[in-house]
């Protein structure tokens, strides 16, 4: 008898699992990441709406539609990029690799920002430098009798401002990393040559940390041209416009083939940069690999740069964590923005409603649909920490198990795919595809279920991540070890995997949790009056004028977060490895 | 030359390298041993000028370039001095030529010189095909190779190892140490050499310091070292296999009658013989393990905490279970005292 025979005899009858597990795994994606995603071209490319293309691109309206609005986005995306890596590199080399006092603070206040919402950050700025061109209250430096010029108060200069506040901590973590990599023998080794500190800087440490570098300014790029809030808060009042932002007006007018054309030439654009920070990088060799004892970190010594370089760095930190912060705070209980520290009242806390007071809104604890809101955000966020969650260790479990073949090539490249789409855009493409009924399926706009499956599957390239290490950490040898007992796939899961995984997996939870509760630019669009959500009510108020709702709204979403963000590092017992002396 | 008077560095309270003071000649291959902690890594990089003594002086040759008392050091660069580290430090964004061009750069050699050297030196370490490779390109043989061959680049008339084989396989330790005496010969310089394994320090050394806690527990030659230990430290940390220390309260009482009664004896491993049964001044161990080393046996037996090993021509087959009966000479080789001082 020949194998060939006996193959041929056994492959109809065997149903092979792992294929059936990886077409189940793709059917999911394809319904979560990849719908949406052709839809909303599929949509612009209909027989009706293929004259948006024209219209956006090349029409009487293009210069508005698309090419200022494109012109400015790209200066955010360059601008905040330049701003982030030199900031989080310049506080990631002080941090790493010099004996700056305090190094420890300033390692854990540069990742603060971050978990800061940029509508936070952009409402702080705000309640700070507004001035009377756009009417309304006027900020805190005005009541101080200074006059802010327009430059500062609206437009470009501001929300530049607010995103590298917002977004260096992004370029600190990943340049921190890189740098605590760079073993202190090679630059020993620079020092027995006889090099000086300058040259062993732009000879030995910046070369061996660019991938870092190139990786922190493309992620800060992409963050930048994708962000909404800050924008929308500190440049459309003045009509600037970004991508997103028009995007979001174009479908808030009903305009929906234009604004599906903005969304995909955005999500070219934030691809097109990710795309080439990762060429630029994997262009070259890498140099994890090279390890040794290199224990001893031996530090520049500042010298007398040590304490005016200290207080940069801890001025830095102090305007981009704390200032803002308390900012919201005092302002959420001020009556007036221009009298930040006068006056103090809960009413727009806790107030009933006041006919003479911000035409009768009660404060937001006695408001019960702010409340609600604030049940409702939160229950989103528990349930796509979970689903995604979920989604992402299966993901994770099947590309660990087999991940070579066509097949599990796809399935790794569309679980990524999200990563590369502005949370806008990706909100656009729901619309798009679940805006009205499919089949038998009623259309979803409106309800919490597309609040979820959108959530879930944006935030599914983090989970598949989070999936991965969790799986590292316990496949292989403990998973096989279980094998020869005999102990079926789910089995395994449930007695070996999981158990072992908790931790890291509930971390994982937590941090999707915390996004989906300070995320703006995803919900902004899927928001309706029945499904609101807390991120979006502030959006409300501050563009309607009622800063101090606003602003108390984001207060409590900052706890919720912080909250969740410390139990989630408790649980992690997150290492920093630039931090270990 | 090398000339190392009092030297100390400090951290804190805690003293990493105690009073040490020694000198070698010009051309001498001076190898530093000692168990992890000793300090003999700290030593090194007061040596290459990393680290400032807290106390002493280093000289090369007439010229002072570390004064601990003063708090001064030359800087590395000045030193004339090249370092190989344990984990290389290969330069990972420039190429094995790249690596070794670098410092001839810094030291702002002309490019046609710089050229013609890197060659010269790639090719006499046996890499030159490698030339264009990145470190992590290689294999770790080479990583070593590109290391000693960027160090000897700059003619540094001292040359200066960081436990440069510990990271490599047992067979290729053994070419790399041949290889390592060749460029020794080939330079002509003075080489210090850095390493927990005796055996290295055995074969490579012209000058061995066994260091201890800080401090030199001897200076010396190898043969002198194995042959006339000074301290019980150094009796059982050298030799292949080390000789063997036995307090004299569990000698068999017909060898202990001479000795004072705190002391320990030692024994060479070639100077025992074993037996099955009891005879006259054996002791008894349990049987540990045997292996054929050079067509004899090296046997070992163990008893409580201690150990002892014999090289004998001939031996009776014993398993795991056994009682082996090590027959000690008349008279032990060296005699050391509680603190581990020699006493005859």
């Amino acid at each position: 008898m020949s194998l060939v025979s006996t193959r041929g005899a056994a492959r109809p009858l065997r149903i092979d699992g792992k294929l059936v597990l990886k077409l189940v795994v793709l059917a999911i994606l394809g319904v979560l990441v990849a719908a949406p995603l052709l839809r909303i071209l599929f949509e612009t490319l209909s027989p009706g709406a293929i004259v948006a293309w024209s219209d956006v691109t090349s029409g009487r309206l293009a210069r508005n539609l698309l090419w200022v609005p494109l012109g400015n986005t790209l200066i955010l995306g360059v601008g905040v990029a330049c701003g982030c890596v030199l900031i989080g590199g310049f506080l990631a080399w002080l941090v790493v690799m010099t004996d700056v006092p305090f190094r420890r603070t300033i390692g854990l206040m540069a990742t603060l920002p971050f978990m800061i919402p940029s509508f936070a950050t952009a409402l702080a700025w705000g309640s700070l430098f507004r001035n009377g061109r756009v009417g309304g209250q006027t900020g805190f430096l005005e009541g101080l009798g200074l006059s802010i010029p327009d430059w500062l108060s609206w437009g470009m200069v501001p929300t530049l401002i607010v995103l590298i506040a917002h977004y260096y901590s992004l370029a600190f973590t990943v340049i921190a990393a890189a740098l605590a990599t760079v073993n202190s023998d090679l630059v020993e080794a620079a020092q027995m040559a006889g090099a000086r500190r300058g040259r062993i800087l732009m000879g030995i440490v910046l070369p061996v940390a660019l991938p870092a570098v190139v990786a922190g300014a493309s992620l800060t790029f992409a963050g930048a041209v994708s962000n909404f809030a800050a924008p929308a808060l500190l440049g459309l009042p003045v009509r600037m416009q970004t991508m997103a932002t028009r995007l979001y007006g174009l479908i808030e007018v009903g305009q929906t083939a234009r604004g599906y054309v903005i969304a995909i030439l955005l999500i070219a654009v934030s691809a097109l940069f990710l795309w080439l920070g990762n060429k630029v990088i994997s262009g070259r060799r890498s140099y994890a690999t090279i390890t040794g004892k290199g224990g001893r970190a031996k530090r520049f010594t500042l010298g007398n740069a040590r304490l005016p370089l200290f207080a940069v760095a801890a001025l830095i930190c102090l305007a981009t964590t704390i200032v803002p912060v308390l900012i919201l705070i005092a302002s959420s209980l001020a009556p007036s923005s221009s009298a930040l520290f006068s006056n103090w009242t809960l009413h727009y806390w806790t107030g009933a409603s006041n006919p003479s007071i911000a035409q009768g809104q009660a404060g937001i604890f006695s408001n019960p649909f702010i409340v609600s809101a604030t049940g409702l955000t939160m229950g989103l966020g528990v349930a796509v920490a979970i689903t995604t969650t979920l989604i992402g260790l299966i993901v994770a479990f099947v590309l660990a198990r087999d991940g070579k073949g066509p097949l599990a090539g796809i399935i790794n490249q569309v679980s990524f795919l999200p990563l590369l789409v502005p949370g806008i855009a990706f909100g656009a493409a729901y619309i798009a595809l679940f805006g009205a009924p499919i089949g038998p399926f009623p259309a979803l706009y409106g309800t919490f279920a597309l609040l979820l499956i959108a959530g879930t599957a944006y935030l599914l390239p983090f989970s598949v991540q989070t999936g991965r290490a969790v799986i590292q950490q316990v496949s292989g040898d403990l998973d096989e070890s279980a094998r020869m007992t005999g102990a079926g796939f789910l089995r395994r899961l449930a007695a070996i995997t999981v158990p072992l995984a908790s931790r890291g997996l509930a971390a994982g939870g937590l941090i999707v949790f915390v996004k989906i509760m300070r995320d703006l630019s995803l919900v902004v669009l899927l928001f309706t009056p029945t499904m609101p959500v807390l991120s979006v009510l502030a959006y409300r108020y501050a563009s309607e004028g009622f800063t101090q709702f606003a602003n108390a709204i984001t207060v409590v979403i900052l706890v919720i977060s912080i909250a969740a963000t410390l139990l989630a590092n408790q649980l992690q017992a997150k290492s920093q490895p630039w931090l270990k002396s | 030359m090398i000339r190392i008077e009092n030297l100390v560095k400090s951290f804190g309270a805690f003293n990493a390298v105690d009073d040490i003071s020694l000198s070698v000649p010009e051309g001498a291959f001076l190898v530093l041993v000692g168990p992890s902690g000793c300090g003999k890594s700290t030593m090194l990089r007061m040596l290459a000028g990393l680290e400032t003594p807290s106390g002493g002086t280093i000289a090369f040759g007439d010229r002072i370039v570390s004064d601990g008392n003063r708090g001064w050091t030359i800087d590395p660069a000045q030193r004339d001095t090249g370092l190989v580290f344990q984990s290389y430090a290969l330069w990972p964004h420039m190429s094995v030529a790249g690596n070794v061009d670098w410092p001839l750069k810094i030291a702002g050699m002309a490019r046609p010189e710089r050229q013609a050297r890197v060659a010269e030196v790639l090719t006499m370490l046996g890499i030159a095909p490698l030339a264009t490779r990145y470190p992590n390109e290689i294999s770790g043989g080479q990583q070593q190779r590109v290391a000693i061959a960027r160090m000897i680049a700059p003619r540094p008339s001292i040359l200066l190892f960081d436990e440069p084989l510990s990271n490599l396989d047992a067979k290729l330790r053994v070419e790399m140490r041949t290889e390592l005496l060749r460029v020794h010969r080939a330079t002509g310089a003075t080489s210090v050499y850095v390493t927990h394994d005796q055996v290295e320090a055995m074969t490579m050394a012209s000058h061995v310091a066994v260091l201890n806690q800080g401090r030199v527990e001897q200076f010396g030659t190898p043969e002198d070292l194995v042959r006339n230990p000074a301290t019980a430290f150094v009796a059982t940390f050298v030799g292949t296999p080390p000789a063997n220390l036995v307090p004299v309260s569990v000698l068999p009482r017909e060898r202990a009658a001479s000795l004072p009664a705190q002391a320990s004896a030692m024994y060479r491993p070639e100077d025992l013989s074993v037996s099955a049964i009891p005879i006259e001044g054996s002791l008894a161990f349990d049987f540990a393990e045997a292996s054929p080393v050079a067509g004899r046996t090296m046997l070992t037996g163990i008893s409580d905490s201690l150990r002892i090993t014999a090289v004998v021509d001939a031996a009776p087959r014993f398993a795991v279970g056994d009682k082996v009966h090590f027959v000690l000479p008349e008279a032990p080789a060296a005699l050391f005292g509680a603190n581990g001082e020699r006493l005859s």
